[in-house]
């Protein structure tokens, strides 16, 4: 196979909660720690964090960020790892609806040489709201 | 090699792509405009800004004897389809500081008709003196008019000052998102078009909608009168608004083809027009003016709550008034959790909504009004401690309201609906 031909490495994050099941209470404290693999981390020109929720269903996306960080460059031959905190808000609360859903992730975004990126999102939930139905409906 | 990627490629929760290049895209594209904009908009100035101005700066004033008179005939098109027009030209002698000179002038607009030119030819004399303004760069060219048309400058400059406006702003556009992340670019957002997209929220709970607008009434026995939100006024409204813009329309049309009855003359096809869009501007108003009838009949319902927003597992009085005459076969109350979702269909941009929960308050059967006086009954409301708060963003909401519904004997069946606002649980621990 020519080398131009090879398929592209796709970086791999691994990201940990500090709640085992991803369930966090307003006003709680989200920690996460973050690990990429998979790529040489020289490839990397810049690494976005950030906490938001964004809305699924039949609607466009409406989405919005709780925090937003983005560091300077990773340190040349070191790995990509990193961790950051926040408090949650008091809402909006994650909702499976019918045709509104709300869904808190973090995402990490990688910035490559070129202009290329990468997001790998990570799903978690911000209060307990039961799952939505119709009425009548169990 | 690898071209690079216009669009986004998912794979789960994973996706990859480059910004960039949909950025470049988009500035492209509005740069085009720009320039499409800056030609068009310099070709009217050329062509008509500067010889306007020049006629009412550089050209010099001078008296010419009329020396002769003529029709200028233009034809615009081809064969079967050429239009010809007439305009009254007057050929001029003056003095200029090279010697006399004789050139043509034209006065007044073109006509299509050749009698009503010559007519207006004919009130010209040959011979006498009269005001022109000549081209001291081109002495032969001469006018017997000046001044700004200041109509046709606005109607010229229309279309490329919207593709300057359109194509600028799409660039700034463009160049603030050139680089940046959604998430990067939702973290900065502000301006001018965030205030306009973005329902009003309440402070320190991001999402919920304000409901200022629902505490400012107070009520009667309750402490709030809840604000009333029926779908039925909309409707009224939009009748009313199709009424008399229909028939505005129609009465430019009957005016128009009442002159020709009074010119002596019958434009068949206008009146052809005219009778179906009468038909349709009367069907209008007797529709508007049976919804109006319909709407007022039934009587007021007041809706007073004990306290407002709400909260998961609070329990409030409600109070229901309903004004009005006559039999009732039913009345109903209900508290409702309806979804909204506004999305683009092709060109169209649709709105969606779905009641996901809904609770009966309260039902009546058989009330007999009578003027003067008012139906009341008392409820009591139980959010659910699990309930979800009310939510809104851009494009999708979750809305909580107490809906009445009623059956009155002698008129069509009525929904009334009165918004709430319900906060997250965790607010009280935190406030």
């Amino acid at each position: 196979m020519n080398p131009s031909e090879a398929p592209r490495r796709q970086p791999v994050v691994l990201v940990h909660f500090s709640m085992a099941d991803r369930h966090y209470e307003p006003l709680q404290t989200l920690a996460v720690r973050y690990t990429v693999e998979g790529i040489d981390p020289r490839d990397v020109k810049v690494v976005e964090r950030s906490v938001l929720w964004y809305t699924e269903g039949k609607g466009e996306e409406d989405l919005g960020v709780h925090r937003f960080e983005r560091p300077g460059a990773p340190a040349i031959g070191r790995p990509l790892v990193g961790e950051f905190s926040c408090p949650l808000p008091l809402s909006p609360l994650s909702y499976e609806g019918l045709i509104v859903k709300i869904r808190w992730c973090v995402r990490i975004r990688l910035f490559f040489a070129g202009g290329r990126d990468f997001v790998s999102e990570h799903i978690f939930d911000l209060g307990d709201v039961p799952v939505a139905a119709f009425p009548g409906r169990p | 090699m690898r071209l690079p990627r216009f669009f986004a490629k998912k794979r789960g929760h994973r996706r990859t792509g480059a910004e960039v290049w949909g950025s470049v895209g988009e500035a492209l594209f509005h740069a085009v405009l720009v320039v499409g904009g800056l030609a068009f908009g310099g070709l009217l100035v050329t062509g008509m800004a500067v010889p306007e101005w020049r006629i009412n700066h550089d050209f010099v004033a001078g008296r010419a004897r009329v020396v002769g008179l003529g029709l200028a005939r233009r034809t615009t098109g081809v064969a079967a389809e050429a239009e010809v027009s007439w305009q009254p030209g007057l050929r001029l002698r003056y003095e200029t500081p090279a010697g006399e000179v004789e050139s043509w002038a034209f006065r007044g607009p073109r006509e299509p008709d050749r009698s009503r030119a010559l007519a207006r030819l004919d009130r010209e004399d040959l011979g006498r003196e009269v005001t022109c303004w000549y081209d001291p760069d081109a002495a032969r060219v001469v006018v017997l008019e000046r001044g700004y048309n200041w109509w046709m400058w606005a109607l010229t400059l229309l279309m490329p000052g919207a593709l300057l406006a359109f194509g600028s702003a799409g660039l700034i556009r463009a160049y603030g998102r050139w680089g940046k992340s959604e998430e990067r670019r939702a973290a900065t957002r502000g301006g001018l078009g965030q205030l306009v997209a973005t329902p009003v929220l309440e402070q320190d709970h991001p999402g919920v909608p304000g409901c200022d607008d629902l505490v400012n009434s107070p009520g009667t026995i309750l402490r709030f009168r809840l604000p009333l939100e029926s779908p039925e006024n909309w409707t009224l409204l939009g009748f009313g608004l199709f009424a008399v813009l229909w028939n505005a329309v129609l009465s430019l049309l009957a005016v128009n083809a009442g002159l020709d009855l009074l010119g002596g003359r019958i434009d068949w096809l206008l009146l052809a027009i005219i009778v179906p869009f009468a038909a349709v501007g009367i069907a209008g108003i007797v529709i508007f003016v049976r919804r109006v009838f319909l709407t007022t009949a039934v009587g007021p319902t007041q809706l007073e709550i004990s306290d407002h927003p709400l909260r998961p597992d609070g329990i409030y009085d409600l109070l229901l008034a309903q004004g009005g005459s006559g039999a009732f076969t039913r009345l109903e109350l209900a508290l409702e959790l309806e979804e909204q979702a506004t999305f683009r269909q092709g060109t169209d941009t649709r709105t969606e909504r779905v009641v996901v929960w809904r609770q009966e308050l309260g039902s009546w059967r058989d009330l007999q009004l009578t003027p003067g006086t008012r139906f009341e009954a008392r409820a009591a409301l139980h959010v659910p401690g699990k309930a979800m708060h009310s939510f809104a963003s851009e494009h999708n909401s979750v809305h909580w309201r107490i809906v009445v519904r009623g059956r009155p004997g002698r008129w069509p069946a009525f929904t009334r609906s009165f918004p709430l606002v319900v906060f997250p649980a965790a607010a009280e621990k935190g406030t």
